[in-house]
């Protein structure tokens, strides 16, 4: 895999402002340490199943670092791969000043190891790309403090490498652009570096994809992994077809409990709602008839467990059969929209999903 | 406005729920005279696939997906395996990248349609794989609990 040094920036526009934005390169010449970066990797949970994934479009945000750095705590996420904030994603710190110091050392270098030829389109380059970042810097919506916490490790990390090597150190915003660094005798013109950058951001992809993907990790070289991945999505899809058959088969007689999940977590939804907790009518849902069988399920389930059930069935149930009000209450669980409102405890909430997928 | 493109295994699980169990007690009742047959399966399918395509918004994929459950549905079309495409086989051949890139393409919905760049094919299966299997989570544990 190329070995190239790399400022990525992420895009987390919409594809259109993606596709239009010009990818920027900045191509140094001749022999200069190159710094291979792993990214970090931040996995929640022993599972394998992420909590949060993260997948950008357009360019792909990385982290590039040394091995040796433990860049953030999982809480920071700054794999892009997976997050454990809850708002937007991790995009990058604020790099404005450390970018221009960075642009700033390029330009020196540029000068001082190519000819004027390349210095003035770099010249421009530079000034597209700080127009571009304070465009784009005001469109930084709101971060997560994890951010800062990156930036400041991103920053003792570059203050602690070599001038040479911190441009490929940290992550910043918005252009979509990636910088690469031709090696020696490598074409430098712009169709290769424009294949160059593009390779680079696919394999980034395909990082992601890796740790997503169970059993990537043996496999070497893009043609393996992409038989992985295409293996893992038709064995999911051939599961989704298989269980939505059996839950056809099963619709008709039983009942769906959703909420013989570990359900001690349940309680903390209920506590959140909005305080129209009392019986609602529930026009809607009257006009289901529950058969003799179903009336039985949802009243024996309801028994054996006091707490408040989840789903519309049970507002349905709780309608026609005579149930305490603890559990009345949370029927209108099933009408409340949108579910961003509820204070959920992610951590909670995670374990009563928590299935054990793999 | 486009919603945020992380994937919260929470949010989507949520949403996914109460979509699906709704839509699945008004199949139950609307089909409960009945055997459990193709048009039954064809519900629920298109349910399953509709839960899928409303909690993960967002996405070129999911887009895509809702667009051709409505197609398919109105066409009484079945939506079949990978939602609507054959199980393709592993290109064993040269240019073997492209091929597989081909393949995978075929396999998310929207594909062949919309993704033709390979970078923005790479994005989008990367949430598309998290929500099949969050997906395959929750059907397994709705089962489970019966």
């Amino acid at each position: 895999m190329d070995v190239t040094a790399l400022d990525r920036q992420q895009a987390t526009y919409p594809l259109e402002l993606c596709a239009s934005s010009v990818p920027l390169f900045q191509s140094y010449l001749g022999s200069v340490p190159i710094v291979e970066l792993k990214r970090p990797e931040a996995y929640l949970g022993g599972d394998g199943f992420h909590e949060f994934v993260y997948f950008p479009v357009g360019g792909g945000p990385e982290f590039g670092d040394s091995e040796k750095l433990n860049l953030v705590p999982p809480d920071a996420a700054p794999d892009y791969c997976i997050s454990r904030t809850s708002s937007c994603q991790m995009t990058a710190f604020h790099a404005a000043a450390m970018k221009e110091e960075r642009e700033d050392m390029i330009l020196e270098k540029m000068e001082s190891t190519t000819g004027s030829g390349s210095r003035e389109s770099f010249t421009k380059r530079k000034a597209e790309v700080v127009a571009d970042q304070k465009s784009k810097d005001k469109r930084i919506k709101g971060e997560v403090e994890g951010e800062s916490e990156v930036k400041t490790k991103c920053s003792t990390q570059v203050s602690r490498n070599s001038s040479k090597e911190n441009s490929k150190a940290c992550e910043v915003q918005k252009p979509d652009y990636i910088h690469v660094r031709a090696r020696r005798g490598q074409a430098t013109d712009s169709h290769s570096l424009a294949e160059r950058a593009r390779r680079e951001k696919i394999s980034k992809k395909m990082k992601c994809l890796q740790d997503l993907v169970p059993g990537c990790n043996k496999v070497t070289g893009k043609a393996g992994m992409l038989d992985e991945i295409i293996n893992y999505v038709q064995s999911l899809q051939r599961q989704v077809e298989f269980l939505s058959m059996k839950i056809a088969a099963l619709n008709s007689s039983v009942e769906f409990n959703v909420e013989n999940l570990p359900i001690k977590e349940f309680p903390a939804y209920v506590a959140n709602f909005p305080a129209a907790a009392k019986l609602p009518a529930m026009p809607s849902l009257t006009c289901f008839q529950l058969n003799p069988m179903q009336k039985e399920a949802v009243n024996c389930m309801l028994n054996e467990t006091m707490h408040p059930p989840l789903t519309a069935t049970e507002g349905i149930a709780s309608a026609s059969l005579s149930i305490p009000e603890q559990a009345l209450s949370s029927s209108t669980i099933t009408q409340l929209q949108p579910f961003s409102t509820w204070n959920m405890d992610p951590q909670g909430l995670y374990n009563v999903y928590n299935m054990g997928f793999h | 406005m486009k919603s945020s493109k992380v994937i919260h295994s929470t949010t989507f699980t949520t949403k996914y729920i109460s979509y699906l169990v709704p839509a699945l007690t008004n199949i139950g009742s609307l089909r409960a005279s009945c055997d459990v047959d193709e048009e039954t399966k064809k519900m629920v399918r298109y349910e399953v696939d509709m839960a899928l395509a409303l909690s993960a918004k967002g996405f070129a994929w999911s887009r895509a997906l809702k667009h051709k459950l409505r197609l398919n549905y109105n066409d009484d079309d079945r939506v079949g395996d990978g939602h609507g495409e054959p199980v393709t086989k592993k290109p064993k051949t040269e240019h073997e990248e492209e091929e597989r890139m081909m393949c995978l393409r075929k396999l998310i919905p929207g594909g062949k349609e919309i993704m033709a760049d390979d970078e923005m094919l790479l994005s989008e299966l990367g949430s598309y794989v998290s929500c099949l299997e969050l997906q395959v989570n929750i059907l397994r544990s709705m089962l489970q609990n019966n």
